[in-house]
């Protein structure tokens, strides 16, 4: 919903901070509620949840770090309109189409209690969380193989689950019917209500102490505060003019790609517009992105925000631009019922075209590219034909800055692995090796993040992988003369007769038993020239293992003695001394402009 | 040493705490309960001297020997530094062939409340290449599943001897269900470099999880060789006083054990200090009749907070220490960057923000005169007269015109505010900071605040005790007579303590109650074997046993007591009984229709000493005698003459009516308008709303 027109009234300063503070010790209520009690692995290893606070308009007040964004309370509003909520109410949804990509895949379900002050619907406190199985295709309900939406789980529109305080038992039992694990799904949803109950009657309390009218003074304050801060930061950085970039997807698992997303983002005067509409059409597979117009303003609000501002990113993040242009039947706008379930890979794409914008608008000052987090399933019986799901996130290598080397091996924000010991012990499976994958950062002054390695061997008898892995073909670019990334790939038995490569985004894998899946994950690209980058630090990576000798002396011209232990500085000033001609963006060579 | 008896014995207890400014030294006659202080100086660049010069003055002091003391107990800070600061030694680690990189990847994630494009992965106290991999396997069961390469082994050990490094971490996959492997390697290091230290994940922390379990013996590993060197150093100051007592050290899980101990596990110190103060609070707390606490200790930078249930702080398994976690059991503190030096600033939009940036100790708040120039939380309180304008009893002067000029410049005038609508801004931030933050300490563990009392110490704890109580709806306040000295009470209170933990997993439906029980006999012959080496007698002993479960398919664990001292049917019905309440507790719910699974299995060990006879105030005096002055004090509700009082002149029974200050050595109490303070015979300060 759009922001509310900011009130006249002007809250005190004090007030203020105190009401920020209280909007985050909320918030860290709630998602440690969900947390602590949720059901599933997926929740309460893997951390794939968050909560947020709105105000009494349905604008995000405080949201997470997460790439998402959208109206939650819209497409609730228009089957139960507002002033027929009640208190104690809870509505649910995980319809992504009737929510407009607000939930960008069926398995996250949003929770939303309104809350009331003075008689008068004044907030609504919502928790988000990915739950392990909603029914669908295959276990997990997600896969590569999906040609559309019905096939990715239950569909959800936005329902009443509790009127003031009465749970309605029988939504919840078809839902739970409709799960291969029914008892996760059961605590992960009990777990969500808890933490929305938590956040509802916290913000009363809030609206008690200060008054409705302050209170709700400071929301519109924190928004406008935000979006003051995103609006000139954007317009700091960029100039006046068209800035274009296009950066691609490889495939949609079923034949279709590849598969660009073109951005102009036009500059004038004050006044931003991003233009996507040029993005390639929607596909059969799963990898369409149905996406919320604000959530390129939200990458760019999130990285402009960094970790030195004390601004919430909320609502306010929106107004960074002031129109977000999406064409109907586009990969990013696609028609019901496409199937989404593979999101994950165009929304990072997305992140990183927001990025390449950037890079172009302020001639390569800004973060390059990434890979896409990895996650497969591995899905099957075990030695006593009962069913088993593993789901493993895997972690990627992100950019490297102007100021430092991109992250090695992270999935993303506050989303954990499961550790070898947990899925030893509790899937049929043997983990062989658990390692940072060398030479997949890109080369460059500062180095993009590595990517990793997870092998295991599979116990059970039989089992089929589901497996979703981007950037291979268009692996994420550097700039300012740093080089792309190393991609990633999956290899069943590798070294065996028998080795084969998985297509990186596919389904119905069938493995057995003693078979070995290896899982490499891609790199971040580089930021400036490799030449540049300190010796010694181009050494510490070869004895980490993150870069081979070989790359050093290739891509850095940095050439160490046969110890491997220290540097030959004549022949790597002799290899520096000859430095090709860079440009901007670096993938399958340099370019000035990426296509 | 609860044993010693010959005549004449040795009876005093001496607590030494050394913080980052000054050790504190307690000597305690537990007879008569008398007690002798001493605050020295910290010598951060051999913390043993100040050591030693605090225990030389406290004997000057109290006119007592060396030879008078029976026990020495310390809460140290020289792990915790070095883990802090990254200047452990340069330790290797050994691991199981593919899992090199455990370490750096960590659990791949970006923390909750960071920036994905901003936040850079910390660099880890180990690199990769003092990481060696070794080939052989052993099974999440127990079972060998391939045998341990022993020239690989000895390969990495003579690199390692090359290198010169002297300590090793040794960490295999799976050791905690068999340590046969970690065991081998430990001998052939022994075999290939005498003397070195040798830190096996399988002795430090026998958990699953690689991540953690590796993480907490390379910081044992890195710790080792100087707190070594440190105990030994110790261990000569006490012997240069006259004293042949044991030297105890205080652990993170708010027990003391032996220098043995702690030179084979010295991690098992990282929080010593502050554990310290959890146990000062939890005694103060049961002796004052409020076993159910909040402890909020606050000190210049931060403020640590405890919750106290049942007179015991709690304690957990998911501990951090700086950037790192640390999976052992320790008390559970949470930290926040709030404190009597936190900095007040008006930000680029207009806001006023406080901390987590501190002046610290130096150039601290702009009214010590040190060089401060941003005002703090302290200028702030001084500007409304919450402090008189002197510390220490006056020995320390204040500069109310320096702070009352830095928060008008600097906050009050870019505001358009009063300065002391300023100050009181200021204060309220920082107060509502901490509410937040204990409100989500106590929701984490399944608590409502307003069911418990707030023990407020530290320097600056009791000035904010009243507002924070306020602000939570928690109707008690205790402000403990030593509120600056609570760590050092802690020690001498403490009992010795030691925990012997092991994964155990038993997957529902495949319980094996011979495993379980072989686990925890095996358990418990460590615990006896360490409370023989302690000297504990046997009526002085106390072992239990307790066990972590999970929901089948869930990632965490709850720690609930075992059902009784063995293992049947129906003590591990009860046990899962116990959990299935436990859980509801905490997370408002019980799964009695899902399977339950064993984790981990971990027996305690104490050696309870005599609880020490406590020094009773006499009665109270008129109190006229105790009051030294009156100041003007700007509340919320507008300005008040409020009465200042000596603390050391309230006898027992003392009733004190706010508004007032409370002035002693190392702390000031405010009792804000309406509220009551009774001061009862312990000298703890009970302070409640007014009828």
């Amino acid at each position: 919903m759009q922001p509310a027109q900011v009130s006249a009234q002007s809250i005190d300063p004090v007030t203020l901070q105190i009401v920020r503070g209280a909007l985050r010790a909320i918030q860290s209520e709630m998602e440690a509620v969900i947390e602590r009690t949720a059901m599933s692995p997926f929740i309460r290893e893997k951390k794939d949840f968050y909560a947020a606070l709105f105000d009494g308009a349905g604008c995000l007040v405080v949201g997470s770090n997460l790439p998402v964004f959208g109206d939650v309370v819209g497409p609730i509003a228009e089957h139960y309109p507002l002033d027929t909520m009640r208190p104690g109410d809870i509505y649910w949804f995980n319809d992504c189409y009737a929510s407009k990509g607000a939930v960008s895949h069926s398995p996250d379900q949003v929770f939303v209690a309104p809350v009331f002050a003075e008689g008068r619907l004044s907030a609504f406190a919502q928790s988000w969380a990915h739950f392990n199985d909603i029914g669908g295709m295959r276990p997990g309900s997600l896969s590569p193989d999906c040609t559309d939406i019905y096939q990715e789980g239950i569909i959800v529109p936005p329902v009443r689950v509790v009127r003031e305080g009465v749970i309605v038992e029988e939504l919840l039992r078809l839902f739970y019917r409709n799960s291969r694990f029914p008892e996760m799904v059961k605590g992960d949803t009990r777990a969500s209500m808890a933490a929305i109950r938590l956040g509802e009657r916290r913000l009363s309390e809030l609206f008690d102490r200060f008054g409705r009218a302050k209170t709700a003074d400071a929301f519109d304050r924190l928004i406008e505060e935000t979006a003051s801060e995103v609006r000139s930061k954007l317009r700091a950085l960029v100039p006046q003019g068209t800035h274009a970039f296009t950066d691609t997807v490889d495939s949609d698992g079923q034949g279709h790609g590849p598969i660009k997303l073109r951005y102009r983002l036009e500059v004038a005067g004050e006044h931003i517009t991003l233009d996507t509409s040029e993005s390639d059409d929607q596909v059969p597979g799963p990898v369409n992105f149905l996406m919320s117009p604000p959530v390129p303003a939200m990458v760019f609000g999130s990285y402009l925000l960094g970790e030195g501002s004390q601004s919430i990113l909320n609502a306010g993040v929106e107004r960074a631009i002031d129109e977000v242009i999406v064409r109907p039947g586009s990969v990013l706008q696609p028609t019901f019922p496409a199937p989404l379930g593979m999101r994950g890979v165009t929304m990072m794409r997305n992140m990183a075209t927001c990025l390449g914008l950037l890079n172009v608008a302020t001639g390569g000052r800004a973060m390059a590219s990434h890979s896409a987090y990895v996650i497969w399933y591995l899905r099957g019986r075990d030695d006593k034909g009962e069913l088993f799901l593993m789901s493993d996130g895997l972690g990627v290598g992100y950019g490297a800055r102007p100021t430092a080397d991109g992250n090695d091996a992270v999935y993303l924000v506050a989303q954990e692995n499961f550790p070898s010991e947990f899925l030893d012990s509790v899937f049929p499976v043997r983990v062989r090796r658990y390692a940072i994958n060398p030479d997949t950062g890109g080369p460059g002054r500062w180095r993009g993040g590595c990517g990793l390695i997870r092998e295991l061997e599979v116990l059970a008898p039989e089992a089929m992988v589901s497996m979703r892995i981007d950037s291979v073909e268009h692996p994420p670019w550097g700039v300012a003369g740093g080089h792309a990334a190393g991609t990633g790939r999956c290899v069943v038995n590798p070294g065996r007769p028998t080795e084969r490569v998985l297509r990186p985004l596919s389904d119905g894998n069938i493995v057995e038993r003693g078979d070995v899946v290896r899982v490499e994950t891609g790199g971040g690209g580089g930021w400036g020239h490799p030449f540049d980058r300190e010796a010694e630090r181009v050494l510490a990576d070869v004895r980490g293992g993150f870069v081979s000798r070989a790359c050093a002396e290739e891509h850095y011209g940095v050439v160490s003695e046969d110890d491997g232990a220290s540097i030959d500085a004549t022949a790597t000033d002799r290899r520096r001394a000859d430095r090709p001609r860079t440009k901007l963006f670096h993938r399958h060579g340099y370019h000035e402009v990426l296509s | 040493m609860a044993a010693h008896s010959e005549a004449p014995a040795p009876s005093l207890i001496v607590g030494i705490d050394t913080g980052g400014t000054f050790t504190d030294v307690t000597l305690l006659d537990p007879a008569t309960g008398r007690v002798w202080t001493a605050k020295t100086p910290s010598t951060p660049d051999d913390p043993s001297q100040g050591f030693g010069n605090g225990i030389a003055e406290v004997l000057e002091v109290s006119g007592r020997s060396g030879a008078d003391i029976a026990r020495v107990l310390h809460g140290t800070t020289v792990a915790t530094n070095l883990i802090l600061e990254g200047k452990g030694a340069r330790a290797a680690l050994l691991t199981t062939a593919g899992f090199k990189y455990v370490l750096e990847i960590g659990r791949q994630d970006v923390p909750r409340s960071a920036s994905l494009f901003a936040w850079v992965k910390p660099k880890r106290p180990v690199p990769p290449e003092r990481i060696f991999e070794i080939s052989g396997r052993i099974g999440p069961d127990g079972k060998e599943l391939q045998p341990l390469d022993e020239a690989a082994v000895r390969a990495a050990v003579w690199t390692i001897k090359t290198q010169g490094i002297s300590s090793v971490a040794v960490v295999l996959l799976h050791s905690y269900a068999n340590p046969a492997h970690e065991r081998r390697v430990a001998e052939i290091l022994a075999d290939e470099i005498p003397g070195a230290l040798v830190s096996l994940s399988s002795e430090v922390l026998p958990v699953f999880r690689e991540y953690e379990r590796s993480m907490t013996t390379i910081l044992n590993a890195s710790v080792m060789p100087v707190v070594s060197t440190y105990v030994e150093r110790l261990d000569r100051r006490i012997a240069e006083r006259g004293i042949a007592a044991p030297l105890l050290l205080m652990k993170s899980s708010g027990g003391v054990t032996s220098i043995r101990t702690v030179r084979r596990a010295p991690v098992e110190t990282a929080l010593s200090g502050p554990a310290a103060g959890a146990v000062g609070a939890a005694y103060v707390g049961a002796s004052s009749g409020h076993p159910n606490l909040i402890g909020i200790d606050i000190g210049g930078t931060s403020a640590d907070i405890t919750l106290i249930h049942g007179g015991e702080p709690g304690l957990t398994t998911n501990g951090r220490i700086g950037k790192w976690p640390v999976g052992l059991p320790m008390v559970d503190i949470a930290t926040i960057g709030a404190g009597g030096g936190s900095i007040a600033r008006v930000s680029d939009t207009g806001a006023l923000m406080v901390g987590p940036q501190s002046a610290g100790a130096m150039p601290g708040p702009v009214c010590y005169r040190r060089g401060g120039i941003e005002p703090t939380v302290t200028d702030a309180h001084l500007v409304l007269g919450h402090l008189p304008p002197y510390l220490l009893g006056g020995s320390f002067k204040l500069d109310v015109e320096a702070a009352r000029n830095a928060i008008r410049r600097q906050i009050a005038e870019p505001l358009g505010l009063e300065l002391e609508a300023a100050a009181r801004g200021i204060l309220a931030i920082v107060d509502n900071n901490m509410v937040g933050a204990i409100r989500v300490v106590s929701v984490e563990r399944g608590h409502d605040p307003r069911d418990f009392s707030l023990l407020p110490f530290g320097g600056a704890g009791p000035l904010h005790g009243g507002a924070l109580a306020r602000l939570l709806g928690m109707s008690t306040i205790v402000v403990p007579p030593g509120p600056g000295v609570l760590s050092a009470l802690g020690l001498l209170v403490s009992n010795l303590k030691a925990e012997f933990t092991r994964t155990c997993l038993q997957k529902a439906g495949e319980f094996d109650a011979g495993t379980v029980a072989r686990v925890f006999a095996g358990l418990e012959a460590e615990a006896l074997a360490w409370l023989d080496a302690e000297g504990v007698s046997e009526e002085a002993r106390s072992v239990t046993w307790h066990a972590s479960l999970r929901y089948q398919h869930q990632g965490f664990e709850l720690n609930v007591p075992w059902a009784s001292r063995d293992v049947t049917e129906a003590s591990a019905a009860a046990t899962v009984a116990a959990f299935h309440r436990l859980h509801e507790r905490l997370y408002t719910f019980a799964q009695e229709d899902t399977p339950v699974e064993i984790v981990t299995l971990r027996v305690d060990a104490r050696g309870i000493f005599p609880t020490p006879a406590m020094h009773e105030l006499p009665p109270v005096g008129a109190l006229e005698q105790a009051r030294v002055g009156t100041q003007s004090v700007f509340f919320e509700a507008g300005r008040a003459e409020s009465g200042i009082y000596a603390r050391e002149r309230l006898g027992a029974g003392a009733r004190i009516d706010g508004p007032a200050i409370l002035t002693q050595l190392d702390a000031t109490t405010l009792l804000l308008p309406g509220q009551v303070g009774v001061v009862d015979r312990f000298g703890n300060l009970i302070v409640r709303e007014g009828a």
